[in-house]
């Protein structure tokens, strides 16, 4: 049995006008995620993993921004909707929690009135309900004292707390999808590990999808069911999670594995490294991306290559190396 | 605001005034010219002269001279002026109001048009709005005030004749002040049809200092709007799906409040500037007048009477203003 997906990207590109020429800053991205699962995306700063999901939104629409492709979701194509259609879709429909708690939230405002904003900016409810329910979700996040917390400031709360008070107010109104952009980076270490799992769990209880964005493998390791890894705007791998850590396709996530420095491996002097830079965004890609980087680089790399199944059923990656000799030439270079 | 931070404005406010204060004894006494000159004018004989002198009690030291007018200054009482002999206090209690009423117009038109041209130029920026606005705020900020104030003057009452150009209100009109305010006598005293001629005679130079000094709000506002539509937590308001209104009216304004009140605060200095050419402009019979005649006749006492009052009023309104920076924003909450 399949269940349907709750959203679907298909061909995403954008495209940002530039002085002298477009930058073409998310190419052809297309996964789909399902009720309850996670979707780690995962890449270096710069890869266009924050403006794709972004543009889920709608939040990168300006003048200055092309789109191409489709994004489902439920009924609506989001690239196609109005802003008025957008807004409704929004918060209600898929929500976003964002890096930096600290300058995500309004200083000026109650954590508490931040909350009741988004309830009633989409749920036909009073003052005093919102009031309530902001307090609960408050409560629900494992937040203490919540009725007093609401009342807070957000430069009142510590660190961990802001981001809880994030969540909170990005799963009131129940969004079948939440998007977490580095939700975990700005946090002291201890505390990311309390978050991620107040996500997965909320996320696992109400059914909501997470698209989960960071660069940080580690965090993919520990929550994510399927990873998608984004290099120079494309998806350069998509796999679940076990498949992606035990058998990696590309040659870039090869290099993303290897140097995630291993408690349980000899300490070497230096942590293996990729060289180089990634293209800039506004070159025009002419075959693989990532072919001046990478060590196997031959002919066939100078094509274009196709995110498809390659390997295993349901392992989609963008490299031409034959199959049969990957797992030997990793072997090669990252023992 | 802790005991301790109460102690430490009051103590600024103290010593600023005494400052502003001194400042004006030492140059009434500097710069040629006295009043000695002028009321025993060019063929006062010696003898007429040496006596006036001793009547006017600039015969003592300039240290007891300076002694008295500080120990008198803390009673609020300045002497009485060389030529009315009126009490300089009665004359202040009779022209500050006209000044503050003409300030606050003034203070008014500055923040109305300022911040709806910045917020404007802010929403509609890098369009022809915007540069059209941006343009015409430098324009008048770069005007000095005799200039604006004759322009008006020109224009709205002898070119088009539709505003009165001199004085407070019509000379025919008798009014008898309570409070010295118009609009507030206007109603204690039961009296509306005093409000129209009055507004009429204060517009245009509220409007000549209003306008001007709005151009550098209105800089700011923009300023303002623009630094805050680039945070993160707008980005967070729009993710939320709010209208753009919503997010310019809730999550906007009352961030970028904060530059704005601060920057209308010290232009408060510029209003009662603005006030003094105005009404010599206008023939305005407020503070800024009185001061500008009695310079010109060494009037001393009235002179550092009224730069007293001025010089307090000017520190009061800053004070009023950083005190609001807590109720603004949070983060100065203690």
């Amino acid at each position: 049995m399949t269940i349907e997906p709750v959203l679907s990207v298909e061909g995403l590109n954008v495209w940002f006008d530039g002085d002298v020429s477009p930058a073409h800053v998310v190419r052809d991205v297309s996964f789909e995620v399902r009720p309850g699962e996670i979707l780690a995306i995962v890449g270096e700063s710069g890869c266009g993993k924050s403006v794709t999901a972004m543009t889920l939104l709608g939040l990168t629409r300006s003048s200055n921004a092309r789109f191409s492709g489709t994004v489902r979701f439920g009924e609506h194509e989001l690239l196609s909707l109005s802003e008025p259609e957008l807004r409704a879709v929004r918060g209600a429909g898929i929500s976003m929690v964002f890096q930096d708690p600290l300058t995500s939230l309004n200083p000026v405002m109650t954590v508490g009135a931040q909350i009741e904003e988004m309830l009633r900016l989409h749920l036909p409810i009073s003052r005093s309900t919102a009031r309530r329910r902001a307090v609960e979700m408050l409560e629900t996040v494992g937040i203490a004292d919540a009725d007093r917390r609401a009342r807070q400031f957000p430069h009142e709360f510590s660190g961990g707390m802001r981001q809880r008070a994030m969540i909170a107010m990005a799963m009131s109104c129940n969004p079948p999808v939440l998007i977490a952009d580095e939700p975990t980076t700005a946090l002291d270490v201890t505390i990311q590990a309390q978050i991620l799992e107040l996500i997965t769990s909320l996320a696992h209880d109400r059914g909501s999808a997470v698209i989960l964005i960071t660069h940080d493998l580690g965090v993919v390791a520990e929550t994510a069911d399927v990873v998608a890894v984004m290099y120079a705007g494309e998806i350069v791998e998509l796999a679940t999670r076990d498949d992606l850590f035990s058998a990696p396709q590309h040659p870039y996530t090869w290099g993303l594995l290897a140097s995630i420095p291993r408690v349980d491996q000899p300490r070497t002097d230096r942590l293996p490294s990729i060289e180089g830079q990634p293209p800039s965004p506004s070159a025009v890609l002419s075959g693989c991306g990532f072919r001046d980087r990478c060590a196997f680089a031959f002919e066939a790399c100078a094509a274009h290559p196709l995110l498809e199944e390659r390997s295993s059923n349901r392992h989609l990656d963008r490299c031409q190396l034959p199959v049969s000799g990957r797992e030997e030439q990793r072997r090669a270079i990252y023992p | 605001m802790t005991g301790n931070q109460f102690v430490r404005r009051l103590t600024a406010v103290l010593v600023v005034v005494w400052g502003a204060a001194t400042v004006v004894f030492i140059v009434l006494r500097v710069v040629p010219g006295s009043a000695v000159d002028q009321i025993s004018g060019l063929y006062g004989t010696a003898e007429q002269r040496v006596e006036t002198r001793r009547q006017l009690g600039l015969d003592h030291s300039i240290f007891y001279q300076y002694w008295l007018y500080l120990k008198g200054a803390l009673r609020f009482d300045f002497g009485r002026s060389f030529y009315s002999g009126r009490p300089v206090t009665d004359i202040l209690v009779d022209t500050m109001p006209v000044t503050i009423e003409l300030a606050i117009a003034a203070g008014l038109i500055m923040l109305t048009w300022g911040i709806l041209a910045g917020s404007t130029a802010a929403v509609f920026r890098n369009t022809k709005v915007d540069v059209g606005l941006r343009g015409l705020a430098a324009v008048f900020f770069s005007i000095p005030w005799f200039f604006s104030g004759v322009l008006l003057l020109i224009l709205f009452t002898s070119v088009w004749k539709v505003l009165p150009g001199f004085g407070r209100l019509p000379p025919t009109m008798t009014y008898e002040p309570t409070t010295h305010f118009v609009l507030l006598d206007a109603v204690i005293q039961g009296r509306p049809e005093l409000v129209w001629p009055w507004l009429s005679h204060i517009l245009l130079p509220a409007a000549a200092i209003g306008l001007t000094t709005g151009g550098y709000i209105a800089r700011i506002t923009r300023a303002s709007f623009l630094e805050v539509t680039s945070q993160d937590y707008i980005r967070t308001a729009r993710s939320k799906g709010m209208t753009r209104r919503q997010l310019f009216r809730v999550h906007v304004s009352r961030n970028a409040a904060l530059p704005i009140v601060a920057v209308a605060g010290l232009q408060v200095g510029a209003l009662l500037g603005g006030a003094v050419v105005a009404e010599v402009v206008f023939s305005y019979p407020g503070v800024g007048k009185l001061m500008v005649d009695a310079i010109n006749r060494r009037d001393y006492p009235v002179v550092q009477g009224a730069a007293f009052v001025v010089a307090m009023c000017y520190v009061l309104v800053n004070v009023a203003t950083e005190s609001s920076y807590p109720w603004l924003d949070p983060r100065l909450r203690r």
